[in-house]
């Protein structure tokens, strides 16, 4: 098959590689941009392991051809925060269990991510419905839902620490 | 006793940065320049002879480098020295709907597929058993010609007298209980990369829970030295089981990778991982158990039957845990048990979270459960009064050094509000309890030899950095983070000064591996003598240094001081590079061997079931049941889990969840459903695990016994509590409608056709209720 | 498992769209939000040689209240879009509350109205893997000419699995369709064959671009039952919507039921709406009706659990469905 050559806007970088046409987006993220952060679970778009964002929305990478997403603003689990700095919602799943194996991990992140942007103080049952297209197969789900509310806490103390602006 | 720094604090895993950035790599996450893609060939009959293969056409096919068939490499493996019975490629015979045939390497992955459809065999299709009770019954046409009826294995074992118990008994209960198979289904699916070097050597990067068990399987099959082959476990995204024992990928790329001088890497599709299984036997149980009139149950028979796939695996092990923890829990001095394992044409069980214990334990609970009915007594007295006294020996030589159940009892009830709800909530609504436990290691190897357990190396360098090299394989149960603390707290240094290296052939000592539980306690056993042998070390260099006695001395905080002495204080990298100067290295070894009392009877089959440990799990569960729709909602669960010690609370907690979890998902809607051999749901789509939207709330409470011979008392954490979930689930339901289901997964299905039954015999109408519905 | 190898066309406009479908003739496929096509292409269910992405074409996306006071949806619109709208919310609440129970929130986030109306019918021994089917020897749908649902028979029986379709016939919506000869409507009720090899009216060379929901039908009190093992990523295996018309005095003015994932269509009880207009709610109209509509759904062993129970539940949750919009619904 011969090979296209598209642009893609990854965690803030144009990237162009020359890919199948029908590549899909996992693939190509994983493969040839060497981002391995989002995973495969599954054969039919049924775990969300792959899920990134795409104009934060959250979407499954397995699902998207990459050559149709060139306009967009793709965000994968190593872009939701600076290199070397941690988004409160990685530390809120290091730090109260949230992640075990850490397979479902980058896509729980992302789903909290996605959900937090909206709605920065979910209640138990909008995160329960948020991440129930991501499945678990270590944790119950608890120490998920507490990793989400220490992400809430962390970012919230995050905001409380910035300076005040200055002037009115 | 001083407080610990480390030991009992929720710390975070070790490993999480890595985890949370995506940056921590799984096995299919590693490419390397050359690297070809393996594709396998799996069989479309559930057994046929194989006449020939035909593989010239898709070795014509531009991009491929390499086909392999079961001639390349025909020496059998198995994970029990009892069990050689599979070869990476079928020689002779398929065995079942997906048994691995023929590999490809090629440029691509799509290449490799194309080339699969190019592979002409010619199959003589053969009579086949998908049937166990059938199987066993069968004449010829066996699926192994040595082993004669199917039956892979049979044990009978006898303790006390149960004839004449029965007969003493005032209330007996005999019932056949039906458990469906079920399947790890970790997220991540299987992956290996295997890399031929340069130097003829062989790397090979495995998602795998034994790194030494391949190592020593692919030399086999490969015809190699084990010094000429490296494994490492990159990151494993969750075993359960599913990895415990070599997976036919694992040798199939070593294969291909060997055949065609080029690192290949195979990552199995979701649903080759199916079939590659190794989960939880269809089970059935015939239980028979005697109860005296003042509660004591006094006598217990099983048969039990497991149908195990194609091949032995685990198989023998499976079936003699379901024998020997089947009595164990409670003090029962009369036990009979008739154990089969029945070979049948479908995937190969294996070792499932909670081996073996699971599915009699739900016959076992359920049934305790309707006595307690006959005898008018509540279950949770009914528990209370069969209780071991701990330390003692049970009846079939399982020797238990702490038994932290009657508290878990007196914990799950209490907190679930057992006294104010049982026999008390409306019809529809409904709690159970059940028990379980489980071994914290085996006390006897898979291969038997006088070899410690676990060995572990510290190296403390001039930079005072501590490095840890262990065999322990974490796979997101958190033995790197636990053996980091123990160490850590040992050498009273922070734990950011520990460096782990884990599950590497070439540089880290063996350890068995990660299943049955073993690798706090013994893992962590190894560290602790390790970490002793550097502290007295350490010691010895800063008395002599000072000249104090080193009984004075202390660790903490990264310093070491006297006791005595306020002004004597050095600090960890002073006297590390002490030590070093001193000792010429600071180097030591741990090793852990479970004592020889622990290993249990004489009686054929009693090296299985004996465990330095046990932990034990009470639980409660509560639930409603749509008397229309057969559908069930939980509520809540409370686990209660004797973990011994914890030492790291926020993963026991982690452990015990995820357990409960994966019971509930057995318990109500997980179930592999068979048609001729053929698996019909072989996707995370169709294979239904819970989603956050069924998974009610856990409540975890840990119960600490305080092991004596575990490392700062502690046992296993990661496996227990699951049998329990599922009767506690089955006993809800009995006490919310009235109705006993003895067959796994308890669908809505199943439920409403018995309550409808019950209907007829009453002949009218019962109770009506829609469960809670909002 | 991996794509088959085809190539991507993105057309701008309906038009340009619709042009490439006529001229690749049956080697082309839509694909929208992909959540259907792609895992099954990946099977090898397909193997078209042009995948006709139609996300670019802007003017298919757009929740608007147009002349008369009817809905247009545009196929492009996501059914979290449609979860999410006020315009849906407030006017026709079945709507939202069958759109909310499709697969997950990844899935919705992507699936557009368009691909779940047009998606393709389900059997478990279908939607397998190549190598599953292969195994197999095919199904009459695919690569073989032997049902294994109803052997014998010369009909393939796989189920109409989607959930927004039964919602919208309570509705009374209406397909916008494009093809080479301009756009016309259709009622969504005449779109579906109930064959589960050939699920919909629509050419090969046409596509859905809208869906309307006339103004008689806004704020028909209304809602979704729907049976499935997980209560998330889970595929019908029973669907019930209902929707009535109720005035002041608790009398039925309008009903509409229709049943999912028990035929090759979405369907119609057409008993519902003669027997219940007119009339008052009591619990043995509601039964009938609910005898109604397991005549008209007629599940096989096409999914996970039983047919005999997945008719069960079409009956109790029709019952329920009915006397829920009835009594808890608004006026
Ligand atoms: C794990 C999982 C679970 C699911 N569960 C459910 C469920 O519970 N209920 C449910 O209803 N669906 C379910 N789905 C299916 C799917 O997600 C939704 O139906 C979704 O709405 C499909 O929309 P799409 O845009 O992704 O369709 P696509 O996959 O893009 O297309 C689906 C079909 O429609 C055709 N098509 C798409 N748009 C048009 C158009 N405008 N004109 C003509 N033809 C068109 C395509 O050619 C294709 O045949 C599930 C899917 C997955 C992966
Ligand atoms: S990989 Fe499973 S949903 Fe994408
Ligand atoms: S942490 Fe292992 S699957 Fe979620």
């Amino acid at each position: 098959m011969n090979k296209e050559l598209i642009r893609l806007k990854v965690n803030g970088e144009v990237h162009e590689v020359a890919v199948p046409p029908h590549k899909l987006l996992l693939d190509v993220l994983r493969e040839d941009l060497g981002l391995t952060g989002a995973k495969r679970g599954c054969d039919d778009s049924s775990c969300g392991c792959c899920a990134v964002l795409v104009d934060s929305v959250a979407i499954l990478s397995c699902v998207a051809i990459a050559s149709c997403y060139q306009d967009a603003e793709i965000v994968t689990v190593e872009g939701i925060a600076p290199p070397g700095t941690l988004d409160p919602v990685q530390e809120g799943y290091a730090l109260a269990g949230g992640a075990q194996c850490g397979y479902c991990t980058p896509g729980f992140l992302i789903c909290t991510k996605a959900l937090l942007a909206r709605h920065p103080h979910p209640t138990l049952e909008e995160i329960r419905v948020a991440l129930s297209s991501n499945l678990c197969r270590c944790t119950g789900y608890m120490q998920i839902y507490e990793s989400v509310q220490l992400a809430i806490e962390r970012a919230q103390a995050r905001e409380a620490a910035k300076p005040a602006p200055v002037g009115r | 006793m001083a407080s610990h720094s480390h030991i009992g604090k929720p710390l975070p895993m070790t490993d999480a940065p890595g985890k949370v950035t995506g940056l921590g790599k799984y096995a299919d996450d590693l490419t390397v320049t050359g690297m070809l893609y393996g594709k396998i060939l799996h069989s479309v009959h559930p057994h046929a002879r194989i006449r020939a293969i035909d593989t010239s056409k898709a070795e014509a096919l531009p991009g491929v480098k390499a086909v392999a068939t079961g001639k390349d490499a025909p020496n059998p493996y198995g994970i029990l020295p009892i069990g050689h019975d599979e070869r990476v490629f079928a020689l002779d015979k398929a065995r079942y709907i997906g048994d691995n045939v023929a590999a490809v390497a090629a440029t691509s992955a799509e290449i490799a597929e194309a080339a699969l459809d190019l592979i002409d065999v010619d199959y003589e299709p053969l009579p086949a058993w998908f049937d166990p009770l059938e199987s066993m019954q069968a004449t010829s046409n066996w699926i192994h010609e040595q082993k004669p009826g199917n039956v892979e294995k049979e044990y009978h074992h006898e303790f006390g007298n149960p004839e004449q118990a029965f007969a003493e008994s005032a209330f007996i209960r005999e019932e056949r209980y039906y458990a469906g198979e079920v399947t790890h289904a970790a997220m991540e699916p299987h992956s290996t990369l295997a890399i031929w070097e340069p130097d003829g050597r062989l790397t090979v990067h495995s998602s795998t829970q034994v790194p030494y068990y391949l190592h020593r399987t692919i030399a086999e099959v490969c015809e190699m030295p084990m010094s000429q082959i490296r494994i490492i476990k990159p990151l494993v995204g969750g075993g359960f089981g599913g990895k415990s024992e070599v997976i036919p990928l694992e040798v199939a790329a070593p294969v291909l990778a060997k055949k065609a001088r080029r690192p290949v890497k195979i990552t199995y599709t979701r649903e080759e991982v199916f079939y590659a299984h190794r989960g939880r036997p269809i089970t059935i149980a015939d239980l028979k158990v005697g109860l005296t009139r003042e509660g004591k149950i006094n006598a217990v028979a099983a048969r039990v039957v497991q149908d195990g796939g194609a091949y032995c695996g685990y198989g023998p092990v499976t079936v003699l845990y379901s024998g020997a923890l089947l009595g164990a829990l409670y003090d029962i001095p009369n036990v009979r048990y008739d154990g089969y394992r029945v070979l049948t044409n479908k995937p190969a069980c294996g070792a499932m979270r909670g081996h073996g214990t699971v599915n009699v334990r739900f016959a076992f609970e359920s049934t305790l459960d309707q006595l307690a009915h006959d005898a008018g007594m509540d279950p949770v007295e009914i528990r209370r009064r069969n209780l071991l006294k701990a330390p003692c020996i049970t009846v079939n030589g399982l020797r238990v050094t702490s038994y932290g159940l009657p508290e878990c009892i007196e914990k799950a009830a209490e907190r679930s509000g057992w006294a104010e709800k049982k026999g008390k909530l409306p019809y529809g609504r409904g709690v159970g309890i059940a028990c379980s436990h489980y071994v914290s290691g085996a006390a006897n190897p898979i291969i038997r030899s006088n070899m410690p357990h676990t060995t572990v190396n510290i190296k403390v360098d001039r930079d005072a950095a501590v490095t840890l090299f262990t065999g322990a394989s974490e796979i997101g149960q958190g033995s790197d983070t636990i053996q980091a603390q123990i160490v850590a707290e040992v050498l009273g240094v922070k734990m950011e000064r520990i460096k782990l290296v884990a599950a590497d052939t070439d540089l880290t000592p063996v350890d068995l591996g990660s299943y049955s539980s073993r690798v706090t306690f013994m893992a962590g056993n190894a560290c602790l003598e390790a970490a002793k042998n550097i502290r007295a070390q350490v010691f010895a260099a800063v008395a002599k240094k000072s000249g104090c006695d080193p009984a004075v001395l202390e660790a903490r905080d990264d310093f070491i001081f006297s006791t005595r002495d306020p002004g004597l204080r050095m600090n960890f990298d002073e006297a590390a590079v002490a030590a070093i100067d001193f000792h010429g290295a600071l180097v030591a070894t741990g090793t852990y061997a479970p004592p020889e009392e622990a290993r249990g009877g004489k009686h054929k089959g009693a090296g299985v079931g004996p465990s330095p440990s046990y932990s034990y799990s009470a639980q409660v569960v509560e639930l409603s049941v749509d008397t229309e729709t057969g559908q069930v909602r939980v509520h809540r669960i409370v686990a209660a889990h004797d973990c011994g010690k914890a030492l790291n609370p926020l993963t026991v907690e982690g452990q015990i969840e995820g357990s409960v979890y994966m019971g509930l998902g057995q318990a109500l809607q997980e179930e592999m459903i068979w048609n001729e051999g053929r698996l019909m749901n072989p996707s995370l789509l169709e294979y239904r695990t819970p989603t956050t939207l069924e998974t009610p709330e856990i409540e975890s409470i840990i119960v600490e016994s305080n092991d004596p011979e575990g490392p700062f008392g502690a046992k296993e954490a990661g496996e227990g509590s699951l049998a329990a979930t599922i009767p506690a689930v089955a006993n809800a339901i009995y006490d919310a409608v009235g109705v006993r289901i003895n067959s796994l997964p308890i669908t809505p299905e199943k439920i409403l056709a018995a309550l409808r039954e019950k209907e007829k015999q009453r002949g009218g109408k019962v109770a009506r209720s829609n469960g809670g519905r909002r | 498992m991996t794509m088959p190898a085809c190539r991507v066309a993105r057309p701008k406009t309906v038009e340009e769209a619709v042009r490439i479908l006529a001229d690749s003739g049956p080697e082309a496929m839509i694909i929208a939000g992909g959540t259907d096509v792609v895992p099954n292409l990946q099977m090898k269910l397909f193997t078209p040689r042009v995948l006709v992405d139609i996300k670019p074409i802007r003017a298919l996306a757009g929740i608007t209240m147009v002349a008369g006071g009817a809905l247009r949806i545009g196929a492009l619109n996501t059914l979290t879009e449609i979860v999410d709208s006020p315009l849906v919310q407030s006017n026709y609440p079945v709507l939202v509350s069958a759109v909310a129970t499709i697969a997950g929130p990844l899935q919705r986030n992507m699936g557009t109205l368009g691909g779940n109306l047009c998606l393709e019918t389900r059997c478990l021994w279908y939607n397998q893997s190549y190598f599953w089917r292969k195994a197999l020897g095919g199904c009459l749908k695919k690569e073989g000419d032997v049902c294994h649902v109803a052997p014998g028979g010369a009909r393939c029986w796989a189920v109409w699995s989607g959930d927004s379709a039964p919602a919208l016939l309570t509705l009374d919506a209406e397909m916008e369709i494009a093809g080479p000869r301009g756009s016309r409507r259709l009622p969504l009720a005449k779109f579906y064959r109930n064959d589960g090899i050939y699920r919909v009216a629509l050419g090969r060379d046409e596509m859905v671009t809208a869906v309307f929901l006339p103004a008689r039908t806004v704020g028909r009190r209304g809602l979704y039952h729907k049976l499935r093992i997980r209560d998330s990523i889970d595929y019908p295996l029973a669907g019930v919507a209902v929707a009535l018309e109720v005035d002041r005095n608790g009398v039925c003015r309008e009903a509409r039921v229709a049943v999912t994932a028990v035929n090759p269509a979405p369907l119609l009880v057409n008993e519902a709406s003669e027997w219940l207009v007119g009339q008052k709610y009591s619990p043995e109209l509601v039964e009938r009706v609910a005898q109604a509509a397991i005549r008209t759904g007629k599940p096989l062993t096409t999914s996970a659990s039983t047919p005999v129970y997945r008719r069960d539940m079409l009956r109790v949750f029709t019952r329920r469905a009915l006397e829920e919009a009835w009594k808890n619904g608004r006026d």
